[in-house]
């Protein structure tokens, strides 16, 4: 188990990561998700070692290991660049670390061929990095980390520098390997594609802080800031000041003179007269030429119709001039979504997320 | 088309002849004719009065199999041996300083080497001559406060010349092995750190491997200079030791028997061309980089 | 087509630049002979080092508005080499008697036109008409001199009778010796007996055997300026020419100049006109200037050799013609030898010396 707790680090009077406090599970995937500089990477490489905290602790099983060496933590890093040993073949690669633990000979051939079977890449022993392609490099990297059975496994961005097929590929063969070896893994990526197939959980962070942490499914569909709901996937944002709160059903009156409802049992602290933002997945938008009801609904123009392959992605234009994105199976092309066409936009009133920030 | 083709080629050669003709007339008639006319005079005879008679003769190249000629060439090499071992040692460190240390000092750090290189390598030999001497700066030193009793013997012996060979060409082992070091993907060091590998583990197993290519590159710009510099051992040395530089030297000046200098000096040339073979098939071997 | 010829151009210029720079290079060292107050031309003299002092040499210009070109050696072997390799370099050279010899035969010297050397009448007889060039055709004296053996008298005690002396293994690491080789095997002959001019091969054998039981007593070999290490203190026991034995006396009052009982290697040199020489009548009027009574009783001053020109005795300082290091006295110039020419056995002096060299 590994706790960050209020965790800082400033180079020179740029704070990079700002009070970041984290508990992580043992046998959990969890990724750190962010664009470049949140500080990510930063943050990894302070459970690695090869950074030093400005402030607040690293535990590793109750123990604080913040101002410890790397070669002092049972901690392994895959890196981007793989940084594979290029004066080593791949079986002393892979040996590096069992060599410096000084095991017998014996031993550290049982476990490398081991692992070797277990990256599928048996045969490789004897090659030398500058022979492996890019995909092969990766797993030798995996290879050469896991074979000291370290308690948590540390990723930096492992699959950026391979293409699109073999990157979907590896996610899932990762993922396979995580849940089979039962390591921690700590993943680090800007791809949330990547993040929401891989992880158990996932760190959302921005400039040096944790937006928010959860599952895949909560960080998708119950976004808690905006700048979450900005960042994953796709999402139309409302902004709207509260009419009336009764139940678990909240009214929100638009600028635009228009009504969208809520229905979410969480939300007891807000009160009438609140700025709110709404957030409504562009998936769980509905087009139709008549009006609907018991949904909510707004009115709008089709501004563009974009052909993304499974998908159909319209972009209508409602009456306060404010663009929505909605995203339908390309299953019924329907005649009426032509550009210019008058539309209704509807969705289900349990499908508008609040968010406070 | 395939005229345009073949004049096109036509082009491309003449116009790279053409730019590179000033060098090829320079290396030419600077070098590649002293050389051939060496390497003739190898063959001649000397004559009563020290002129150099055109009499075809091996026996020039036969005399060097003497023993006294053999003992000095494994001096001369195992001297240059030492130097080039000694510069290592000590440039080592200091480039791996070099290469880790802020970006703003690494600029003074540079200085420090290059600026007396800026003077004639002869001054600054009379300079440690000055240092080294019986009335000179370390001997003063140390007697004025009492280390020693009588004057350290420093200068005229084996270790002075060996350190003027050192100081003379330390900056040539230190600036390959600083590109070497500072190209050195820091990322390696890391990933030896975090599979385990202590500081000094992760350097011998990881970063002096990798260095490899500038290690090699720094001998050999010591290594062979190392054995043509010959007023080093004649001011340092009292011209005490005689090495292939002082041989030759000594042939052409005092002897006066050119055909033998030159043979000694083609023999040179020829183990110098021996060592940069070894180099570069040992460089491409480990597919590291050629400096 | 125009950038074309432009390239061809500037690598033309660049080509032709380059060969100039070469061959100016080529052409000797004489220069322009127009800049400023050198109306007269040039005279390039080859000598050894610290024989002529840079006030003479700077007073012969003014005077006479002829350029100096002045290069130094250390040696004779290493003078002959380089005017046997380049003829026409030097206009005039120093040759040591012997040397006067050997270049003689080599034809490597040009007749000296005593018409222009009106001076010639202030040098003594007995330095002239000497063996190496009867009735002077080649040569004209410039200095004499021994070689001697210093002794810095606070470190050591006793005196030096023989130079079986020098062999004494409390000398080690404390002689500075010549770095010329007629000079060195000359003394270890002496020391068994021989001739300094002894051509046989078994002696020149045993010499050299001597030689090498010497050379741990040897802490540097210096043609150059061993005074300066007799002064201070890097070598305590010289084997040097008898002016720097005068000058290392007069800087360090330990220091104490001893002839040994064998004799000593007696040396005369002379002015040479090289063959082939560009400016001869310049190089004839050097000669003539420098015996000048005056002129080279001013030289004596700075550089100690014995002078051959009597004249100028009237203008050297008493206390130096008294002084016997510096003014051998009659008893030792008749007990000395003179170097002649060994002719072909000077290969295996030149053996000797290289294995004398490189022992251990």
């Amino acid at each position: 188990m590994i706790q960050l707790v209020a965790i800082n680090k400033s180079f020179k009077e740029h704070k990079v990561v700002n009070d970041i406090s984290i508990v992580i599970n043992k046998g959990e995937f969890l990724t750190l998700l962010g664009p470049s500089g949140c500080g990510k990477t930063t943050t990894l490489r302070m459970i690695a070692g090869f950074e030093e905290p400005t402030s607040g602790e690293i535990l590793l099983d109750g123990i604080d290991v913040s101002t410890k060496n790397p070669y002092e933590r049972n901690v392994n890093t895959v890196f981007q660049s793989y940084a594979l040993f290029p004066n080593m073949d791949v079986y002393n690669n892979i040996a590096f670390g069992l060599k410096i633990k000084k095991l017998s000979k014996e031993v550290i051939k049982e476990k490398v061929t081991k692992v070797l079977v277990l990256v599928q890449l048996e045969d490789f022993g004897d090659r030398y990095p500058s022979q492996l392609s890019g995909g092969q490099k990766q797993r030798i990297a995996i290879a050469r980390a896991i074979v000291n059975s370290p308690k948590v496994l540390l990723l930096d961005e492992p699959l950026g520098a391979l293409d699109l097929k073999l990157r979907k590929q590896m996610q899932f063969e990762l993922k396979h390997l995580q849940k089979k070896l039962g390591i921690t893994f700590i993943y680090v990526t800007h791809d949330q594609e990547e993040a929401l197939t891989m992880s158990d959980r996932i760190a959302v962070m921005n400039e040096g802080k944790i937006e928010q942490v959860g599952t895949p499914d909560e960080i998708y569909n119950k976004p808690k800031t905006k700048f979450v709901a900005d960042f994953i996937g796709e999402t139309n944002l409302f902004e709207g000041v509260i009419e009336t709160h009764s139940d678990n059903k909240l009214s929100v009156l638009l600028d635009s003179d228009e009504k969208i409802d809520v229905i979410d049992g969480t939300l007891d602290k807000l009160k009438q007269g609140d700025s709110i933002y709404i957030t409504i997945r562009p998936e769980r938008m509905k087009l139709s030429h008549s009006k609907v009801e018991s949904k909510n609904m707004l009115k709008g123009i089709v501004k563009e119709r974009i052909f993304v392959g499974s998908i159909n992605k319209t972009v209508i234009k409602l009456s306060n001039e404010k663009e929505v994105i909605i995203n339908e199976p390309a299953i019924d092309t329907l005649k009426f979504q032509g550009e210019g066409d008058e539309v209704y936009v509807s969705w289900e009133y349990e499908d508008s997320v609040v968010i406070n920030q | 088309m395939k005229k345009t083709k073949k004049s096109k080629n036509k082009k491309q050669t003449a116009s790279i002849v053409t730019t590179i003709s000033p060098v090829l007339l320079w290396m030419i008639i600077l070098v590649a004719i002293p050389l051939v006319i060496v390497f003739i005079m190898g063959f001649l005879t000397r004559g009563i009065y020290g002129q150099v008679e055109y009499i075809f003769t091996f026996q020039n190249y036969a005399d060097l199999l003497k023993p006294m000629y053999v003992q000095i060439f494994v001096y001369s090499l195992w001297i240059s041996f030492i130097t080039t071992l000694i510069c290592l040692v000590l440039a080592y460190p200091f480039a791996y300083f070099i290469a880790n240390v802020k970006a703003k000092y690494k600029v003074l750090l540079f200085m420090l080497i290059i600026i007396p290189f800026w003077t004639n390598s002869l001054v600054r030999t009379y300079a440690w001559m000055i240092i080294l001497g019986t009335n000179g700066i370390i001997n003063s030193y140390l007697l004025q406060f009492g280390v020693i009793k009588e004057p350290l013997k420093l200068l005229y012996t084996n270790g002075a010349v060996i350190l003027g060979l050192v100081y003379t060409l330390f900056p040539f082992m230190v600036l390959p092995l600083y590109a070497s070091i500072e190209g050195l993907d820091k990322s390696y060091v890391e990933a030896a750190s975090d599979l385990g590998a202590s500081p000094l583990q992760a350097f011998l197993r990881v970063t002096l491997p990798l260095t490899m290519s500038g290690v090699a590159a720094g001998s050999v710009l010591v290594f062979i200079p190392s054995l043509g510099l010959f007023f080093i051992p004649d001011l340092l040395g009292g011209s005490k030791t005689m090495l292939i530089s002082n041989l030759i030297q000594n042939q052409f000046l005092t002897a006066r028997n050119w055909p033998f200098g030159s043979a000694v000096s083609i023999l040179l040339i020829i183990i110098t061309i021996i060592f940069i073979i070894l180099y570069f098939n040992k460089s491409k071997n480990k597919g590291l980089e050629v400096m | 087509m125009k950038i074309k010829n432009l390239k061809f151009l500037v690598l033309l210029t660049l080509t032709t630049i380059i060969a100039g720079t070469m061959l100016t290079g080529c052409g000797g060292g004489s220069t322009s002979a127009s800049s400023g107050s050198y109306s007269n031309g040039t005279v390039n003299i080859f000598n050894w080092s610290e024989y002529i002092p840079d006030t003479t040499i700077k007073a012969f210009e003014t005077k006479y508005h002829i350029k100096v070109n002045y290069t130094t050696y250390a040696s004779n072997e290493e003078m002959l080499a380089k005017v046997q390799a380049s003829k026409g370099q030097y206009d005039l050279a120093v040759a040591s008697d012997y040397m006067v010899d050997s270049m003689k035969k080599q034809n490597l010297l040009e007749t000296v036109d005593m018409a222009n050397v009106s001076n010639f009448k202030n040098i003594g007889s007995k330095f002239k008409n000497l063996a190496f060039d009867l009735g002077n055709k080649y040569s004209v004296p410039y200095t004499w001199g021994d070689a001697v053996i210093v002794v810095n008298t606070k470190k050591f005690k006793g005196d030096i009778t023989s130079y079986s002396d020098l062999w004494n293994s409390k000398f080690k690491n404390s002689m500075v010796v010549l770095d010329d080789e007629r000079a060195l095997i000359g003394i270890a002959l002496k020391k068994l007996g021989y001739s300094m001019n002894e051509t046989d091969p078994t002696k020149l054998a045993q010499a050299q055997a001597e030689l090498i039981k010497l050379k741990p007593n040897i802490t540097a070999f210096d043609s150059d300026s061993p005074k300066t290490k007799l002064i201070n203190g890097d070598a305590s026991v010289g084997y040097v020419w008898s002016a720097e034995a005068y000058l290392a006396e007069k800087q360090n009052k330990d220091l104490k100049t001893f002839v040994p009982k064998e004799g000593v290697y007696l040396w005369q040199d002379n002015f040479v006109i090289p063959n082939g020489a560009k400016n001869k009548k310049n190089a004839e009027l050097f000669i003539n200037y420098i015996l000048d009574a005056n002129v080279d009783a001013a030289i004596a001053k700075s550089f100690p050799y014995s002078s051959p020109n009597e004249a100028a005795y009237n203008y050297i300082d008493k206390s130096i013609l008294n002084n016997t290091t510096a003014y051998p006295t009659n008893g030792v110039i008749k007990n000395g030898e003179h170097l002649k020419d060994v002719g072909n056995a000077l290969k295996i002096f030149d053996q000797v010396w290289t294995e004398f060299k490189q022992s251990n």
